[in-house]
């Protein structure tokens, strides 16, 4: 047993050898992020950047995300974070490694040469690292991320299942999708699949109709409680749910299913539409690479109004502010955003390019994507946020009336009733 | 002669195996559904709804192994698991054996902070390391990885060989203190050879758990060369599309250590779990 003992104690000395902290080297810049699905492509573009400048990037992964947003947190308390990476938290976190000097002000940098590189990237990408002057964080006004790709979710339709009833070219208005649908509908084929199983989802959908029916400004009135819920144009918004369900457009299932599953449907032809975001690109290539598709903007009910869909920046890198190497690793960040590495990312990862220029040389699909990005919003850009509690029992009330449970009235004067409460809430604590 | 007692025996016992195979089938099915998916592609996997793949695809495993980088990443695991558990044993029996034999000043209150420590999820714990491997200059090192853990695998494990030598007749001491047995040699030769079945409940819990950690290995350690057999699985899971095949596959190769391991102690395992325990 003492010989075993120390052969063990021997072999653990021998292999912890060698594993000390290594010195950091100034001609290294360290990145971390959490996109598995992109870290081959990043790490050529590190190597071609290496060729190029002999800076040497070192990239390293740490996936999934929730296991990387505690990485960051912990590190950022032992003040280890690297020259780069990404938060993936709310903005309130976001702005608290601001105010603690975690993240670089990249304002100037954006602004250099006429604003050459602010100029070259989607702006409403840009908003989401964006604080504004009198911000509710009370940071310094200012760009504090780069985003490296952009995303945003409309609507997809499979073209083979459309040529079936003769339909060429996806429908614009609400009239025309429910009229192709029960066409569908007659030939034996579901129409709309969504994972609005997934609450966030079915706020997705809905807000983007709210836009459209009502306009921005008065859905931030509703948020402020200067409009109720019970509004007729809310009421509009929560009726069209209750038609999709009453015509059976809707897959069944339809409010439990998570997206994993519903992007299954559309991907194995189950489904003429959904309702997804532009990382289906990849999920779809990889359960039918077969699939003829393309992406529309949700059918339009008002005419007077534009239809706004959820988007902006998909991941977004930040520079430490204590790095030694901060000038390399926001050189870095500029090379990796210009043209033709973000036409390299976009062909290769088969994400939204953030570089404005580099969309004439994306895929057909990606490119549908893109041209609608100046009709994306999102609400941590928004004025105004609604309540969690609010969101949730509207959200909720929208499963129930798909599920034939409640009327768009019922649930109008249910998440009012929980808007009021919330309101005097509010209303106390300011007094 | 069949009576009324044969045939009530006859029905109890096709109950149990019925209720005995159900369970079974329970456990073993996500098992067989791996192998079953690890054995499929990318393109059939959704498609596929047969029981047994059409076409088998074995070039998955040497995939997943050669993608995830296996080779590297299952020999840290192994360091990491055989360096965490032995010391667990060591130390959490030489705990456990003064916990429950000596007397000293604070004994109860130290075994009350250690059982107290049970309560803390370790995702409580993160910060604090990572700061204190950090501080110590450790974070990033084989040995830091295993001292947190070791830390972490301890307060469960001086429990249990606590409530074993509870158990242990003080008269198998006294025979050893008559031969010439110190207090360590007490431990060594006659508490620690009869404690085989805690041992084993030990060695059986902590290398799960060393195995299948990932969390805190991605917290404290940078360098790839260093992370264990999970980052490897992580490959197959982008953010928003998973490789099914690979995936399976790699768990499929991921699982079969832990499945020996749990074989050999199989028979001290449920002896350690399910007897009275009269030591001695």
């Amino acid at each position: 047993m003492k010989r075993v003992l120390s052969l063990f104690l021997c072999c653990f000395l021998i292999l912890s050898i060698g594993c000390g902290k290594k010195k950091k080297d100034s001609n290294t810049i360290t990145i971390w992020h959490w996109m598995t699905d992109r870290h081959k492509t990043f790490e050529s573009l590190a190597q071609k950047y290496e060729e190029q400048t002999g800076i040497k990037v070192q990239i390293d992964l740490y996936a999934p995300s929730d296991v990387f947003t505690h990485k960051i947190i912990a590190s950022a308390q032992a003040r280890v974070l690297p020259d780069i990476y990404g938060i993936l938290d709310k903005k309130k976190v976001f702005a608290s490694f601001i105010e603690n000097g975690f993240v670089a002000d990249l304002t100037e940098e954006f602004k250099k040469n006429d604003s050459e590189w602010e100029k070259a990237i989607f702006p409403k990408a840009l908003d989401v690292n964006r604080f504004k002057e009198g911000n509710i964080y009370n940071i310094r006004p200012g760009i504090y991320g780069e985003p490296l790709d952009v995303t945003n979710i409309q609507m997809l339709y499979n073209r083979k299942l459309l040529e079936k009833i003769g339909v060429k070219t996806p429908p614009v208005t609400f009239e025309d999708f429910i009229n192709i649908a029960e066409s569908l509908k007659r030939i034996g084929i579901s129409s709309l699949v969504s994972g609005w199983g997934e609450l966030w989802m079915i706020e997705c959908f809905a807000s983007n109709y709210a836009f459209n029916i009502m306009g921005e400004k008065k859905v931030m009135d509703t948020f402020k409680g200067e409009v109720p819920y019970t509004d007729p144009d809310w009421i509009k918004v929560f009726s069209i749910f209750k038609d999709l369900a009453d015509r059976g457009i809707l897959v069944e299932g339809v409010v439990t299913k998570p997206n994993k599953f519903a992007e299954q449907d559309f991907a194995l032809e189950r489904a003429a539409f959904a309702f997804n975001g532009s990382w289906c690109v990849n999920v779809y290539n990889d359960m039918n690479p077969d699939l003829e598709y393309g992406a529309m903007l949700p059918p339009s009910i008002n005419p007077k109004l534009p239809m706004r869909i959820w988007g902006g920046a998909g991941s977004s890198f930040v520079v430490n502010q204590d790095s030694t190497n901060k000038d390399k690793a926001i050189a870095f960040l500029k090379w990796i955003t210009n043209k033709e590495q973000q036409s390299y990312l976009a062909k290769e990862t088969k994400n939204l390019p953030s570089n404005r220029q580099a969309l004439s040389d994306i895929p057909k699909i990606l490119s549908e994507f893109a041209r609608v990005m100046d009709y994306t919003t999102y609400p941590s850009i928004w004025e105004y946020n609604e309540a969690a509690l609010v969101s949730e029992k509207f959200n909720r009330g929208i499963q129930s009336i798909i599920i034939g449970e409640k009327t768009p009235q019922e649930v109008a004067e249910e998440v009012q009733a929980v808007k009021q409460k919330e309101l005097e809430k509010a209303k106390r604590k300011r007094k | 002669m069949i009576n009324k007692y044969t045939i009530k025996k006859f029905f109890i016992s096709i109950i149990t195996h019925i209720f005995l195979m159900t369970v079974a089938m329970s456990c073993l099915f996500p098992l067989f559904w791996m192998l079953r998916c690890a054995l499929m592609t990318n393109e059939t996997v959704f498609v596929d709804k047969s029981i047994i793949p059409s076409q088998m695809n074995f070039g998955n495993f040497i995939t997943a192994w050669v993608e995830g980088g296996f080779g590297i990443y299952f020999l840290n695991s192994i360091i990491y698991t055989a360096s965490v558990v032995f010391g667990i044993v060591i130390i959490a029996s030489l705990a456990g054996y003064a916990f429950s034999r000596l007397r000293f000043p604070g004994k109860n209150l130290f075994f009350y902070m250690f059982i107290a420590a049970l309560m803390i999820p370790l995702p409580g714990s993160f910060v604090p390391l990572v700061v204190l491997m950090n501080k110590l200059g450790w974070a990033n090192t084989r040995y830091g990885y295993i001292l947190c853990m070791i830390n972490v695998g301890l307060s469960m494990s001086i429990l249990l060989f606590k409530t074993f030598f509870d158990k242990m007749s003080p008269d198998l001491e006294d025979a050893a203190r008559i031969d010439g047995c110190g207090r360590l040699g007490i431990w060594w030769h006659v508490a620690l050879p009869l404690a085989r079945p805690a041992i084993a409940v030990v060695v059986i819990f902590n290398s799960l758990n060393v195995w299948n950690e990932y969390i805190l290995a991605n917290l404290l350690l940078n360098d790839k060369s260093l992370m264990p057999l999970q980052r490897g699985l992580m490959v197959f899971q982008g953010s928003h599309s998973v490789d099914y095949p690979l995936l399976m596959s790699g768990l499929a190769i991921a699982v079969v250590p832990i499945v020996v391991v749990y074989l050999v102690m199989q028979k001290h395992i449920i002896k350690g779990l399910s007897s009275g325990i009269t030591v001695g």
